[in-house]
């Protein structure tokens, strides 16, 4: 809600009609001939090799799946293989005119691009440039591979570094582009400009977009293309995608080199199936996916369709649309006709179409019709095409070989270096050399100068407690971490819903909206899809970022970003890729069942995610630290019922200057010899009110533990004091089923068995909707419910007359009922 | 001919039977009818006595060994006998073939033996959990975990109950403790530095106010067995007494009669007060069917017959034989039947199946020969009830017309399990066996 903008009801109000434009469909018709001036024949041929080398290299790999052998030699690949066999002039023609620096994201069906965005980046880079990537790659074990017993040029060095850097990966070798943990739907290689291919459809929809904002924001050059079926036009992140990438923000708010589109292109490869459904004509309703564009903005995303069954079709159409990214009128959205006719997988029998129409597309097949155009404008003889035809067969033979001998190229003999994938566990101060652009210095902040006056500590000399408004709360703790990267990292951008202007919505961001410029800190779209997908697009190409989450229960509307994408790609890319983004989720409470959940769990159930939940301002100023210097996915939550609370723990209060605490390890808030509490989240201060009145009324006394982090966790501390406790509780506001507490509590079964005096048990919230405010007592874990645990469950206390029923029938009686 | 003398087996649900003593030893000579060892069951004690004269040419157990019954005990014959063709099949070998095979016999054996001394004591023991905590503190400062009554959820043993028992305990050297761990002991008194109990304090207690004055007596099996049933049966049921008494005119008279007739010789069996009282009680059972009982948890087993437990006190403990089918018999039979089993149990002869509780449906305990007036017995689990039987006391009665007399009364106790019985129900029994021996009609 800037300012700036001012809602004039007189305007708004005025009749009119909304106006579209004619969106040209196959407006392209030329052929080789007619384009002979543009191209040379060098060019016209290396277009037709392109596709044949694709068509090649997808023919081996649909044998090796259907037939088990390729040219007589037999091989077993038991993982997918979605192939594009039909579609490569759209692939080539995509790639024909981009640079190195222009960024391609991809599909499941992808391996006909990552050969034709290879192909055009080793064009185009000089034979020292290449020797330097592939020298560099893996230090150079790829290279060697491929190097061996090869004589040819430079050129054609890289020609089968790709081949087989791409074949490796597929076959889950050890010297694949991603150390064979990517795999077919996943391979990329980022030298070449080949960003992450993506299993789930759609996925690139919103990457892409945040890697156009990585160039736009840090001033890299190149464009962004999303390469997207026409199917994932329906999924919702898509939408979400190239809604933030359309937003008027970028051409109406953002100020001076910033201001104007997005360099993103979306390329739907319009193969015209999703699977076996056929999206136009069943399983959409556009008629033509270039009519999307229209309902996007007024620029209609310059959409057109163009015949992708030319490459020249979209060579041309890349050629004008590189100008209006250009000219920072981005977004574009791309419609390219094409056709496969392999299936969605070797599995699939084309029930859902007839041979005729397979048979109608083959005979107009591209490479087919291309190759007669270069015959016909006397570009190439058919001789020619034969010779490209059988060099390239040799070549993919060859590299085939290369890629299934278990010598060469060996699967990964230590298992466990995937673990050491999962996280890259980096420090690193800055990702950017740029001076950080900031409007003010940092002490001329009115927030910084309003802090400077709060006490740090939040009791006074004789241990009363300051008021509220002069302690140093747990969001100024949070603002002090985050404003101090921005400060000394360029790259640092933050977004999310009512990011500026208002400071978020629990005024953690106040007084960043005047230290920041625009594309440093801006307001998103209400689509979490986007706010995490984006960033993770702009961390995987070097950016860092804090994405924000308003409330916790909206992490479900950025599932697969949160679940599928965030965690994986480190891993998954063979550790070529860091993903520095630090997701802040609010937990909430007093609103209800869909604005009060605490679903630390979910996150912590996902591996490659590492997940913090502090509720104290040392902690949470240090462990956003940590968060923010590290390099890898942090979810970091916050609990709204105590944005407002002081320090009551660290002696000395918050420090002023910078520290970390690392991630994963667990505080001791109090000590105690009778019993541990282990608290996960705001249900600390719950704990340590049961912990007074356990050490007043029944003599126990509480050793109260604070997990700070749920992934990693480090045990040792817990285990110390059960060992001398021999009885623990683990809390938290979780529903208590299936919850992360219950996994701290199996394991400290497992560590702490013979020191237990009593069973490990799990305090969690009940397993229902979270009511209204006014019955959250009877949902959330109390105080009391501490002290009934323990005389039901651990030890019982003399005299004391239990609240809620923790009996064993009880248990198994909820249980029973599934609530 | 070398005489081969096995553990016999004593009843049909007896498995093994633990040697309490051996009387002879190796190399004795013994007399036929001279007592060659001592055994028990877990319901009873036995003498085993010698079937000829000769010399103990092997003894195969030790005292304190738990031995399968029919297993060979003992062999009496001549000095220098050739006895192992009676050792059985296995054994046939001669001396000379003794090969491997035999001698890996009885290591077979023994560890049948072991597999079957843990499965005895798993299944005796009682259903006591205790925290891992709590069994490593117990065991790691020595605690018979045992006698003690656990104060965590469900009567689980936790730490804070070991602790107590250390609280009360002095503190020991590693070596009692590792005296004490091996021979179960546990120390009274610390006289080491700090009040540390040392090694001398287990094999010596020395008591500050009793000094020497008394001994430490290990209990006998079947006292543990009276114990750990006793203990059992009130911690795991909930038992209360009525008490309620009987006019007694009506069976003294009775016995006065009984008395006569024997006396002149027109009556051979002595039909007692309590054969008396016990029949009474076989009737009122018939007509309370849920008193004759066994409560089972989740269930009550109801018998269509009376099957009488009677308390004997025995020299070696309380024994409760059982009469079947007691309300089968008239009044002779059952004083015959009753008097019948418990000389069995004074001589050691009876049979170890009636001992067990499961046995019986009701049982009598009659302390009136002692001059007991009142007393709470206890419940043979996992029978209902338990009838005490005390001494006969006179009592003012209204006897009509405002005129009070002494009248002679039988005080009978009941307890009965509450979870079996309510209240009511108890004392309706309970009355109807007062008017059982109020108006009791015997014919001889």
């Amino acid at each position: 809600m800037p300012k700036v903008q001012f809602l004039d009801p007189n305007e708004i109000r005025k009749p009119g009609f909304v106006e579209f434009n004619p969106i040209p469909v196959n407006q392209y018709q030329k052929t080789v001939k007619d384009e002979r001036k543009n191209f040379t024949d060098e060019e016209l041929k290396a277009i037709y090799h392109d596709m044949a080398l694709i068509r090649e290299f997808e023919t081996m790999l649909n044998l090796i799946k259907t037939k088990g052998e390729y040219n007589g030699t037999p091989y077993h690949h038991p993982g997918p293989a979605h192939l594009s066999i039909g579609q490569e002039s759209a692939a080539v023609g995509m790639a024909w005119t981009l640079g190195v620096e222009d960024f391609i994201f991809g599909s499941h069906r992808s391996h006909g691009e990552i050969l034709a965005k290879g192909m055009s980046a080793i064009y185009k880079l000089s034979d020292e440039e290449l020797m330097k990537i592939m020298e560099e790659f893996f230090d150079g074990s790829v290279l060697n591979i491929v190097q061996k017993d090869f004589k040819g040029t430079t050129k054609e060095l890289a020609k089968r570094f790709l081949v087989y850097g791409t074949l490796a990966e597929i076959f889950a070798r050890e010297t694949g582009f991603n150390k064979g943990l990517g795999g077919s739907m996943h391979a990329f290689f980022t030298p070449f400009g080949v960003y992450p291919n993506n299993a789930i459809v759609g996925g690139s929809g919103s990457i892409a977009v945040g890697a156009a904002l990585y160039k736009k924001v840090n001033r890299k050059p190149g464009l962004v293309v999303a390469n997207i079926g026409d199917a994932s036009m329906s999924c919702g992140p898509v939408w979400e995608g190239i809604s933030f990438a359309a937003m008027d923000q970028f051409k109406q708010l953002w100020e001076g080199d910033m201001k104007g589109g997005l360099p993103v292109i979306i390329n739907i490869m319009n193969n015209q199936y999703g699977m076996g459904g056929q999206t136009c004509g069943e399983t959409m309703g556009y008629g033509i996916a270039a009519r999307i564009g229209a309902g996007v903005n007024p620029e209609q995303m310059h959409a057109e369709q163009v015949d992708g069954y030319n490459p020249l079709a979209v060579i041309d159409a890349y050629k004008r649309k590189r100008k209006i990214i250009e000219e920072k009128n981005g977004p574009v959205l791309l419609d390219v006709l094409t056709y496969r006719y392999s299936g969605h997988s070797p599995s699939d029998a084309s029930s859902y179409r007839t041979k005729e129409e397979v048979e109608a597309w083959q005979a107009q097949d591209c490479i087919m019709s291309y190759g007669k155009q270069l015959i016909e404008a006397g570009v190439a003889e058919q001789s020619d095409l034969d010779k490209i035809q059988s060099e390239i067969k040799t070549l993919i033979n060859a590299m085939f070989l290369k890629a299934i001998d278990d010598e060469l190229s060996p699967r990964m003999k230590n298992t466990e270096a995937i673990g050491d994938m999962m996280f890259s566990n980096g420090s690193v101060d800055s990702f950017s050399d740029a001076e950080p652009e900031v409007l003010m210095p940092l002490e001329e902040n009115p927030r910084v100068q309003k802090i400077a006056k709060k006490e740090r500590f939040a009791f006074d000399a004789d241990g009363k407690l300051f008021s509220k408004m002069r302690q140093f709360q747990f969001r100024d703790a949070v603002f002090e971490a985050v404003m101090d990267r921005f400060y000394k990292d360029a790259s640092l951008i933050a977004y999310g819903e009512e990011n500026r202007d208002w400071g978020g919505a629990y005024a953690v961001y106040n007084g960043m909206t005047e230290a920041l410029p625009y594309h440093r800190l801006f307001n998103s779209p209400i689509s979490e899809a986007s706010i995490i997908g984006t960033a993770i697009g702009y961390a995987m190409c070097g950016g860092r970022v804090i994405p924000e989450i308003m409330y916790c229960d909206f992490i479900g509307r950025a599932g697969d970003e949160i679940f599928n994408q965030l965690p994986k790609w480190q891993a998954m890319s063979g550790n070529v890729l860091k993903m520095p983004v630090v997701v802040r989720v609010s937990v909430g409470s007093k609103y209800g069942a869909q604005h009060s959940q605490d679903w630390t769990s979910l996150v912590a159930h996902i591996p490659g995610i590492k997940v913090c939940f502090p509720v104290t301002p040392y902690d949470a100023k240090g462990l956003m630290n940590s968060a923010l210097q590290g390099t890898d996915p942090v979810v970091f939550f916050e609990s709204q019922r105590i944005y407002d609370v002081g320090e009551q723990f660290h002696e000395g209060g918050v420090p002023k200057g910078y520290y970390e605490i690392p991630i994963g390890e667990p505080d001791v808030k109090k000590e105690g010899k009778d019993i541990t509490f282990l608290t996960v989240g705001h249900t600390l201060y719950l704990a340590l009110q049961a912990a007074e009145e356990l050490e007043k009324k029944y003599g126990m006394s509480a050793e109260v533990i604070d997990a700070r982090s749920l992934v990693p966790f480090n045990y040792e501390k817990v285990i110390d004091s059960v060992k001398k406790t021999g009885k623990i509780i683990v809390a938290g506001d979780a529903t208590a089923r299936g919850s992360f507490l219950n996994d701290l509590a199996a394991n400290i079964s497992q560590l702490a068995f013979d020191y237990l005096d009593a069973p490990v048990c799990v305090l969690g919230s009940r397993n229902w909707i979270t009511p209204a405010h006014e019955y959250e007592s009877a949902f959330f874990p109390q105080p009391s419910w501490f002290i009934d645990m323990i005389h039901e469950r651990i030890q019982p206390l003399k005299g004391y007359v239990p609240t809620e029923n923790m009996t064993d029938a009880e248990l198994v009686r909820r249980n029973k009922k599934g609530i | 001919m070398a005489t081969l003398i096995i553990m016999p087996r004593q009843g049909q649900s007896v498995e093994t039977c633990i040697i309490s003593s051996i009387n002879k030893q190796k190399g004795d000579t013994v007399k036929k009818g001279d007592i060659l060892f001592s055994y028990e069951t877990d319901k009873a004690s036995f003498e085993e006595e010698s079937p000829v004269d000769g010399t103990v040419l092997e003894v195969f157990y030790e005292e304190d060994d738990e031995v399968p019954v029919l297993n060979n005990m003992m062999i009496i014959g001549e000095p220098g006998e050739d006895y192992f063709d009676l050792l059985g099949t296995d054994s046939d070998l001669s001396k000379e073939d003794q090969t491997e095979s035999s001698v890996k016999e009885p290591e077979t054996q023994n560890t049948e033996l072991e597999t079957q001394n843990l499965s005895t004591q798993a299944g005796s023991q009682h259903e006591t959990f205790i925290s891992p905590r709590a069994r490593n503190l117990a065991s790691k400062e020595v605690v018979d975990v045992i006698p003690i009554s656990g104060s965590g959820p469900k009567g689980r043993i936790i730490e804070k109950d070991i602790q107590a028992v250390l609280e009360n305990r002095p503190k020991m050297t590693p070596l009692a403790k590792k005296i004490a761990s091996e021979e179960k002991l546990q120390p009274e008194i610390g006289t080491g530095l700090a009040g540390t109990a040392r090694s001398v304090d287990l094999s010596a207690p020395v008591n500050p106010i009793y000094a020497g004055d008394y001994e430490d007596k290990k209990l006998s099996n079947m006292r543990k067995l009276i114990a750990s049933a006793m203990y059992s049966s009130l911690q795991n049921s909930a038992q209360l007494t009525h008490h309620l008494g009987a006019d007694a005119r009506r069976i003294l008279n009775l016995r006065k009669k009984i008395k006569a007739d024997i006396e002149s010789g027109t009556l051979t069996a002595n039909i007692t007060i309590n054969d008396m009282v016990c029949f009474a009680v076989i009737k009122a059972l018939k007509k309370y069917p849920n008193v004759n009982s066994h409560f089972l948890g989740d269930s009550m087993r109801l018998f269509n017959k009376v099957h009488l437990g009677l308390a004997v006190d025995t020299e070696r403990g309380l024994m409760v034989p059982v009469t079947k089918n007691a309300d089968d018999l008239s009044i002779i039979g059952l004083s015959n039947q009753l008097k019948e089993v418990a000389n069995a149990c004074k001589t050691g002869s009876v049979n170890p199946d009636i001992l067990s509780a499961e046995a019986g449906s009701f049982t009598v305990s009659n302390l009136g020969n002692y001059g007991v007036e009142m007393f709470t017995p206890v419940i043979n689990l996992p029978q209902s009830a338990i009838l005490g039987v005390n001494t006969i006391v006179p009592r003012p009665k209204d006897l009509g017309g405002g005129v009070y007399g002494f009248v002679p009364y039988i005080g009978l106790s009941l307890t009965y399990d509450h979870r079996a019985l309510d209240g009511g129900e108890a004392t309706r029994f309970l009355k109807q066996v007062a008017l059982e021996i109020e108006n009791l009609e015997i014919e001889y």
